[in-house]
């Protein structure tokens, strides 16, 4: 086992282990605002992961700099795609927060333990 | 020529700005709202018969938005399998509009219609956007984009169940879409590329020094599009959700948006990964036995409810079972068979959702066995429902037949001459839920009609008592089901033009 590595890439191994935590929240919690905060926990965790695949050590922001001109930068490309990431994790939210005061209208409770049951 | 190549651009942009245009339209006269999507949505089907007149000369159209070229910017690619897709959404969904001009207003309450509206179009803007993108990122954007507003047509009716089924789908396809962006985030990775074609072209170098890392991104791939798709373990969401919306958009979700994802796989699958992955990994394999599990445990599962539409819900993961089956095979007459279920599904779906939806209307009967006397009381919706459930039993001369004979032909070609036992158990089952329903309303007297003691019993046929924008499309429908299966060369030219390209 090559610990070095993986203390060099523990931005990967973090945002694997929030996505199995996130994923596994949304499945197993029986209240529901613990379930979107599931899914924004696993949505956060692959913009982490995102984040770190364009960054790179050292880099700089990429913007041209007439002084530097051998300048090494960092990837824009996976923070630009987060920024539309945020913004659908964001709208899922909202929806489904929507969802849930219409059904806490109905039955008056959050808590729901045969949501995921198969009819 | 150049003018030709934007017109996939327009596809997705029509619907997605007279969407944000349905609130406003909504809030000044609620009238005004069915016509102008209707209009919005017939300029679309114009548009995509256009392109595909040209696709099938041949051509290839590309464009890139916003003038960045590929390997940076976003790409719209219009094959042959996107354009008959284009041209097959846009279709579906212009008489799923026509049919919910009445469907709307009885089963919708008023406040909604507005953004019942909004939902559908910028459903369909989500789907076209879909098929014709070429960039997996984008992808994950507009799957996103059908997804939501997906949740949104559930969520309309507004009951207890379908405010349920709309979450937990929400929740669902969440999770699905994740998985998709995080496939997507370890392509961008190992290629440095979003584009379909140079991803393919960059994996088909490097394919060998990251064979673990693509086997991860293989099955985050397939968890999500499986979620998304509907594939058998992974469907928990679908029969509620597809039982509890409206019927227009029960139609709309389950014979057009669970396919998308499925054309997006196929895209991932076989060009972005390209063959020598498919083949040298487990994948087409793992397809296989999740497709035949679909058809079987999806066919039994449908069998025991009593409910029609989760009757007709179940038979959809029965039927996504086949369309995998085609891509798992990876034959020509496979995938080609898959491809043409794809459309002979949605034509039936959309029938039979539609019928459900009418019947629904006029008697106000949602159980399976409420249906004595039906054959008599509404004549042609009856019809339309007989074609649709033959055909999807596969009886020769609808559409299913071909697309099932297909699958067969696939698996000789592919030497797994077993599954032939699996197509064929299947259609048996098919027809062990759907023949009672038939069986019933043709042969058995009805109890609940001839109560009122009118002249004879219910044995004649009286004519159905749904306004004309909900029989036409029925009918339509029915029609279109016929014609694939009497005459199924034309499309199945147009898309071997695509398992040309593809295998």
């Amino acid at each position: 086992m090559n610990f070095e590595l993986i203390f060099l890439n523990f931005p990967y191994v973090v945002s694997i282990i929030l996505f199995s935590m996130g994923t596994l929240i949304v499945l197993t919690q029986p209240n529901l605002v613990k379930k979107v905060i599931g899914i924004n926990i696993m949505e956060t965790s692959i913009f982490l992961f995102f984040i770190a695949v364009g960054n790179a050590y050292g880099g700089i922001p990429p913007i041209y700099d007439p002084n530097y001109p051998q300048a090494f930068y960092v990837n824009p490309l996976p923070s630009v795609m987060m920024l539309t990431g945020i913004v659908v994790s964001f709208s899922v939210t909202a929806f489904a927060l929507a969802l849930i005061v219409k059904l806490y209208i109905y039955y008056g409770t959050i808590s729901a333990p045969n949501f995921m049951k198969l009819k | 020529m150049d003018s030709i190549s934007k017109l996939p651009f327009y596809c997705v942009i029509i619907p997605l700005i007279a969407s944000f245009c349905m609130p406003v339209f909504a809030r000044w006269k609620k009238e005004v709202c069915a016509p102008l999507a209707t209009l919005a949505t017939a300029a679309v089907f114009i548009l995509t018969l256009i392109i595909g007149y040209h696709v099938s000369q041949g051509q290839v159209l590309s464009y890139a938005v916003s003038g960045w070229d590929p390997p940076w910017g976003i790409e719209m690619m219009v094959d042959s399998l996107s354009a008959i897709m284009m041209m097959l959404i846009s279709g579906v969904s212009l008489f799923i509009l026509i049919f919910s001009f009445a469907a709307i207003k009885y089963e919708l309450e008023r406040i909604v219609t507005g953004w019942y509206y909004t939902a559908f179009l910028l459903c369909l803007s989500g789907m076209v956007g879909l098929v014709v993108s070429n960039d997996i990122f984008n992808m994950y954007v507009l799957i996103e984009i059908a997804g939501i507003s997906a949740c949104a047509l559930v969520a309309s009716k507004g009951t207890r169940l379908s405010t349920e089924a709309a979450l937990k789908y929400l929740l669902l396809a969440t999770i699905g879409s994740g998985f998709i962006l995080f496939g997507i985030g370890f392509i961008y990775m190992i290629t440095g590329h979003l584009n379909v074609h140079y991803v393919a072209a960059e994996l088909s170098v490097i394919k060998d020094q990251y064979p673990i890392l693509i086997w991860t991104t293989l099955s985050f791939f397939v968890v999500g599009f499986g979620v998304k798709a509907a594939l058998f373990p992974l469907h928990l969401w679908l029969p509620d959700a597809h039982s509890s919306a409206p019927s227009p958009s029960s139609a709309i979700l389950s014979s057009l948006v669970v396919k998308v994802y499925i054309i997006a796989f196929v895209r991932v699958l076989l060009i972005a990964f390209g063959l020598e992955i498919f083949h040298e990994t487990f994948i087409r394999h793992l397809i296989i036995v999740l497709a035949v599990m679909a058809m079987l445990g999806g066919s039994f599962f449908a069998f025991v409810q009593i409910e029609l539409k989760r009757r007709l819900a179940y038979s959809t993961v029965a039927q996504v079972g086949y369309i995998f089956l085609g891509i798992g095979l990876g034959t020509p007459w496979g995938l080609a068979a898959g491809m043409l279920h794809i459309l002979v599904h949605a034509f039936m779906k959309t029938c039979l959702f539609l019928c459900a939806g009418a019947i629904a209307y006029q008697t106000g009967r949602k159980q399976v066995n409420e249906f004595a006397g039906m054959g008599y009381l509404m004549p042609i919706t009856m019809g339309a429902f007989t074609v649709a459930a033959f055909s999807m039993v596969g009886i020769p001369l609808f559409g299913g037949f071909i697309s099932k004979y297909g699958l067969a032909l696939g698996s000789l070609e592919a030497d797994l001459p077993i599954l032939i036992l699996v197509i064929v158990l299947s259609g048996l089952l098919n027809a062990t839920y759907y023949f009672p329903i038939v069986g019933q309303a043709y042969f058995s007297q009805d109890e609940h009609g001839s109560g009122d003691h009118d002249d004879s019993s219910g044995s004649k046929f009286k004519r159905d008592q749904i306004p004309l924008s909900m029989l036409i499309p029925i009918v339509f429908m029915a029609l279109g089901i016929i014609y694939l299966g009497i005459f199924p060369g034309t499309i199945l030219n147009f898309i071997n033009q695509t398992i040309e390209i593809l295998l």
